[in-house]
């Protein structure tokens, strides 16, 4: 055998499992899905070709209307929230304080991502209840009575906030706290030479430097928060009635409760090309202000 | 410090008093602030912590404790008499272990692969597998179910375990560091009669063992707290995994032992606790060569 068909071979050969399994769990997947948007399939009969109904079914579904905008919700607060105040929270850390004190915020405010979400979530949804939660206890220490955190469509954002809050903002804020010390000293020290102020050194130093890092938080959570489903299921139940039920709350609810495959999966695909045209919306905006050259 | 001193040299003395004590006064103010967010953030922890070791008929009362009153660890005890706690956590470890080693196989092989044999299509199957890291779960949950109904194993373990074996993410950040190491090392084996399979376990792998360290590290966490795909999967409360475990759990004592319910959530932070003490570094190494190259 030549040395071109033997590393043929074995090329395939190392790469055979994790091909496989990408064709199986992966690509199929990909393509069944496409087909089943086109068809009605409850798993056990048979599937039915329906051509475009699950299409028609969808621009008629009013609920579908409301997830979605519910889903915008969420996405137009919880984004900022992270992206912003994680950045504030990084420059407040990474100031000139003692190594100590440093390493005691980073691990408190990162230990919660790794909690397990189902659990510390179950937690929180007897802290925001109303009568006996110790939220509105706390809160009702400042005079502030009874907030129903569940039970009003409006109150329910700020909770999953809070909750998004005290769960995640580790997460860019680690993020965001290695960036800011992967700027190299010596940058400052020659714009504190040239008489650059706090704010122009933040213009011109930080946030370009940092600019990598920023966008790869806003996208990640873009995306995470556009397929967002633990938060609403495990603490809202995505009420009351549907004010808080995400689109993949929904889906679940089409594809495993009622078992209707073929509906479910036309709204997952509508939501995969939300995803990809807020996601390539994100790359091509980002050309005008994330800067890669870091020398 | 050139610049300090030219600074300091058109200030009077004192301006900078002012200005040092204008600093200090706002370093000040933040630290108050970051030490208030910090407790904010902790007495979650320290509320479930101290509710699961009150009494029952207590657990409900307020004002609630943030520090244990009474330690009564009885709530402990019925958590695994009345559920089988012991089984999800059991469960939760079998399943995240077993996935780790398995993805970490398989993906460290199709990265050597990718980094170290030339064959043909090895560039376009390497674009499509990046293509796949696209895909969100969503889109691919449902053939999945399908699927895995179809083999018959709804209800098992090996749902769980079989698509999570392969995550092209850590096919990349593997193969990414494997491109660092110079191919003198593979040539010299070779020359020595080294097979393939000795070349990839016994110089590569080793070489590659932050990479290695920092996927397990991602992966494990992220199938320990795994919600979504449990819920779908599993139906026997034997074969739980401890998130699924926690509805469980409170559907069992919701209405009545709030501190049942905590002693669970407190039991399930053990281990995440473990693996942050111990991959912590890792984390942040796997940010670092990650995070910077979207």
């Amino acid at each position: 055998m030549t040395k071109k068909s033997k590393d043929l071979l074995v090329g395939y050969l190392f790469l055979a499992p994790a091909l496989l399994l990408f064709l199986v769990f992966i690509a199929e997947p990909v393509i069944a899905s496409l087909i089943l948007s086109f068809t009605k399939y409850n798993v056990i009969t048979p599937s039915q070709f329906i051509g475009f109904d699950n299409f028609k079914a969808f621009f008629d579904d009013d609920r579908l209307g409301l997830v979605y905008w519910n889903t915008l919700k969420f996405v137009l607060i919880l984004t900022p929230l992270h992206v912003i105040l994680g950045l504030l929270l990084a420059l407040a850390v990474q100031r000139k304080i003692a190594k100590g004190l440093k390493y005691f915020y980073r691990t408190i405010f990162y230990f919660p991502v790794l909690a397990t979400s189902a659990a510390v979530a179950t937690a929180w949804s007897f802290i925001f209840n109303k009568e006996f939660g110790i939220l509105n206890y706390f809160l009702g220490l400042f005079g502030i009575e009874g907030i129903p955190w569940m039970q009003s469509p409006n109150w329910v954002y700020l909770a999953v906030a809070i909750y998004s809050f005290w769960k995640f903002i580790g997460n860019a804020f680690l993020y965001y706290f290695i960036g800011l010390q992967n700027i190299p000293e010596s940058l400052y020290e020659a714009a504190e030479i040239d008489g650059a102020g706090k704010l122009q050194r933040f213009m011109n130093i930080t946030l370009p430097m940092l600019s990598p890092m920023l966008f790869f938080v806003l996208v990640t959570t873009l995306i995470g928060t556009t397929q967002i489903f633990d938060e609403p299921y495990l603490i809202t139940g995505g009420g009351p009635g549907d004010a808080s039920r995400s689109v993949n709350m929904y889906i679940y609810e089409i594809a495993f409760q009622k078992h209707q495959m073929g509906y479910a999966s036309t709204v997952s695909i509508s939501l995969f090309l939300a995803i990809l045209a807020i996601t390539a919306l994100q790359f091509g905006l980002s050309k005008k202000w994330v800067s890669y050259d870091q020398e | 410090m050139n610049g300090e001193v030219k600074m300091a040299g058109v200030m009077t003395n004192r301006e900078i008093r002012v200005h040092t004590r204008r600093r200090a006064a706002r370093g000040f103010v933040l630290d108050g602030f970051l030490l208030l967010l910090s407790f904010l953030m902790l007495a979650p922890f320290l509320w479930m912590i101290s509710t699961s070791l009150r009494l029952p008929q207590e657990s409900f009362s307020l004002p609630p404790a943030i520090f244990p009153t009474a330690f009564n660890a009885s709530s402990y005890g019925q958590v695994f008499d009345q559920v089988p706690f012991a089984s999800f956590i059991f469960n939760s470890l079998k399943i995240a272990l077993i996935i780790v080693v398995g993805h970490i196989f398989i993906s460290s092989m199709a990265a050597f692969a990718f980094s170290r044999i030339s064959f043909a299509g090895r560039n376009a199957i390497f674009l499509i597998f990046l293509a796949g890291l696209m895909i969100p779960g969503q889109v691919t949950i449902i053939p999945q179910f399908i699927l895995i109904s179809k083999l018959g194993l709804v209800d098992t373990h090996w749902a769980l375990i079989l698509p999570a074996l392969i995550n092209p993410l850590g096919i990349f950040m593997i193969r990414q560091m494997m491109m660092t190491i110079s191919t003198t090392y593979d040539e010299a084996a070779y020359m020595d009669g080294a097979s393939r399979m000795w070349v990839f376990l016994k110089v590569i792998l080793p070489m590659v063992f932050p990479a290695v360290a920092v996927t397990s590290v991602m992966t494990f966490i992220g199938n320990w707290n795994d919600f979504f795909r449990p819920l779908i999967f599993l139906n026997t409360f034997e074969k739980m995994t401890l998130p699924l475990g926690m509805t469980v759990l409170n559907g069992t004592f919701g209405s009545g032992n709030l501190s049942a319910i905590l002693a669970g959530v407190t039991l399930s932070l053990t281990v995440p606790l473990l693996f942050y003490i111990f991959g912590q570094k890792y984390l942040v190494e796997g940010i670092t060569a990650g995070g910077l190259k979207l």
